[in-house]
């Protein structure tokens, strides 16, 4: 069978597209059965070309620019191939041909006009309404993929980390299940519970800050603030736990080096209903602010096809009606009996997005309350089933489905890779964006609250 | 409504952040050259009732043509570098720039060479380097401070900012500091 012949079958046998990457001699794409297992199909690539699968799996879209922009590579059938990462080329390369009648773009970015990361949005509008957005990314490449080539695996953690403070945790754990995989190591009951507490002391501070931002996007202040208020506490909260207020270096591959003694998990899980509390009566109040709550509905719409068809991930995703939630299906994780939530007016719309990260907080909140009864202890993983010079780990992280890929010769990285929740989900802030107003679109973008830095790496 | 402004109240009231000795003001814009997010969290949350950076008179404006401090975070990209340029040279004289944090200052950045042109001091002249990973919403604020205290004195530089709490002061103290500057 032809590589486009196993995509396509896998794809009809209810896999999902999970991300592509290439390396210099191949290109390999990672699919995700139901249970959550990861599979993974490559293709050699000839002349530097691959054919593509975008027709197949439209979310691959992205992906194969960036592997082209990246590896030098042509996707036949992917017409027309234009640039992501690749900045030198000019406007017409990059964006969406549109025209007609009192049709003119306008350019934002990349410097934003608050405290927000570097990226260029490329609106295309007649009057007020949005016909096309072509988002620029990539300011912040860094590099890091390529960077981390050749380090050893417990080296490499920070590269994966270092992709994005706010999804520190969930590309540490993604890391670290890949590297695992590919050692041949099976993180214990003790190493998932911390990962776990980890990963929801995260997906915390992130919503609470995620419905700040759509408060501010709203010019609802005294939201704004409150919520403010709850990330602080949240990051304290981290910092007493971990000594980071983001919660930096507590993952380590193969090991869970970092204790909490009886009296500070009690503390934590105190700080931690104190702030559920709190967090539960502001969500009334916003959901009792009329004017508010206007704001917020039948705008920036992705519907359930749309949202499958594009690969949305995450709380987007959820609040569009796709209900996956890696969590579900995490074995590697504490997350047994897990099932994801939906808001009452499961409608794609900011309104949906918003609630999504309301209902999802009243959960982390809960897991939190459930994981923290007792002294976190260190812990080794025990050996597995042999390991396999390619790893992969799958998390969900505070803004959806993480990827990472781990290619390794005798512990040392040849092939970083990492398709963050943010990566799978700009396209489709992109998509939700066209029929809008242009100034509904920083409320739209605010509702999805992704990250540039760990799309851009 | 009533129950989130009394709640802020409250919370005024628990954390009872000193008041302001003096009045003070610096207009700030940002800019990220390529960080990891985490600068600008913290950046954030200089504003939330735990730090409220704006009881200083500290606040981040929409353009760096308002501004009198640059505040820039992460390693220079090589896609940054122009965009930060042209953000330096859109700010009148005088100011000031920060670097934010670590990979600011070129410590332990994580990147690939070719990618990166590097700290922020390769692209433009520093006047205040504010270490951390990232720095935490009150280490900011105090080297604000320092920095504000700094250039009022004149220290580096031409005076910078103002005394007066009033906009207008301001804006008188800046065009003499304008006018002294174009004699010395």
């Amino acid at each position: 069978m032809t590589y486009r012949d196993r995509i396509a079958s896998a794809l009809d046998d209810g896999l999902r597209f999970a991300g592509l990457y290439a390396t210099d001699a191949v290109v390999r794409v990672a699919l995700v059965e139901p249970d959550g297992a990861l599979r993974l199909e490559s293709v050699e690539v000839h002349d530097k070309r691959v054919p593509t699968i975008v027709d197949l799996a439209v979310a691959a879209a992205w992906d194969e620019r960036e592997a082209a922009d990246l590896y030098g590579l042509e996707f036949d059938g992917h017409e027309p191939l234009r640039p992501l990462v690749e900045h030198d080329l000019d406007l017409r390369h990059w964006t969406v041909p549109v025209h007609g009648d009192d049709a003119y773009q306008v350019a934002v970015g990349p410097i934003h006009a608050g405290v927000i990361e570097s990226g260029h949005f490329r609106f295309h509008v007649v009057g007020d309404k949005i016909l096309h957005l072509d988002a620029r990314l990539f300011y912040k490449h860094r590099g890091l993929e390529r960077a981390a080539e050749g380090r050893s695996l417990q080296e490499g953690r920070a590269y994966a980390q270092r992709a994005c403070a706010a999804c520190a945790v969930s590309n540490s754990v993604a890391y670290a299940h890949a590297c695992e995989a590919a050692v041949g190591l099976k993180p214990n009951a003790e190493i998932a519970r911390v990962r776990t507490v980890l990963l929801e002391l995260e997906r915390a501070w992130s919503h609470l800050n995620d419905i700040a931002a759509v408060c501010a996007g709203a010019g609802l202040a005294a939201g704004n603030t409150f919520f403010a208020a709850l990330t602080e506490r949240a990051r304290r909260v981290n910092e007493q736990l971990t000594g980071h207020r983001f919660l930096f270096d507590s993952v380590q591959v193969g090991r869970s080096a970092f204790v909490v003694d009886a009296a500070a998990v009690a503390a934590a899980r105190e700080d931690v209903a104190s702030i559920a509390a709190d967090s539960k009566s502001g969500w009334r109040e916003l959901l009792f602010n009329a004017s508010f709550q206007d704001r917020l509905p039948d705008i920036g719409i992705v519907t359930a096809e749309d949202a499958r068809t594009l690969g949305a991930v995450g709380p987007a995703a959820r609040a569009s009606g796709v209900t996956d939630d890696v969590r579900s299906t995490s074995r590697l994780l504490a997350y047994d009996g897990f099932v994801p939530v939906a808001p009452r007016r499961v409608a794609g719309d900011v309104q949906a997005r918003l609630e999504q990260r309301a209902v999802e907080l009243l959960q982390t909140f809960e897991l939190l309350d459930t994981l923290l009864d007792r002294p976190l202890a260190a812990a080794e993983a025990t050996a597995g089933n042999g390991g396999s010079p390619i790893g992969l780990g799958r998390v969900e992280s505070p803004r959806g489905a993480t990827l990472c890929a781990v290619e390794q010769d005798a512990g040392r990285l040849r092939r970083l890779h990492l398709r963050t929740g943010s990566y799978a989900n700009w396209p489709v802030v992109a998509h939700a964006a066209a029929g809008n107003l242009l100034p509904d679109f920083p409320l739209i973008n605010k509702s999805f609250e992704l990250c540039y830095a760990c799309a851009d790496r | 409504m009533q129950t989130l402004l009394r709640n802020l109240q409250r919370l005024r009231r628990t954390v009872a952040l000193p008041a302001p000795t003096r009045g003070r003001s610096l207009a700030l814009r940002h800019v990220d050259a390529g960080s990891c997010n985490g600068c600008e969290h913290e950046l954030t949350l200089a504003a939330s009732p735990y730090e409220d950076v704006q009881r200083f008179g500290f606040g981040i404006v929409a353009s760096p043509r308002h501004a009198d401090v640059l505040l820039v975070t992460g390693t220079v990209t090589t896609r940054m570098r122009e965009p930060l340029l042209a953000a330096y040279r859109a700010m009148p004289e005088p100011r000031r720039v920060v670097a934010l944090g670590d990979c600011a200052l070129g410590r332990g950045v994580l990147a690939d060479d070719t990618e990166i042109v590097g700290p922020v001091e390769a692209v433009l002249p520093v006047d205040l380097r504010i270490p951390g990973c990232p720095p935490s919403p009150p280490t900011i604020t105090q080297a604000l401070l320092d920095l504000h205290d700094a250039g009022i004195r004149g220290d580096a530089g031409p005076p910078l900012g103002g005394q007066a709490p009033s906009g207008r002061l301001r804006l008188q103290g800046r065009q003499q500091e304008g006018r002294r500057r174009r004699r010395g």
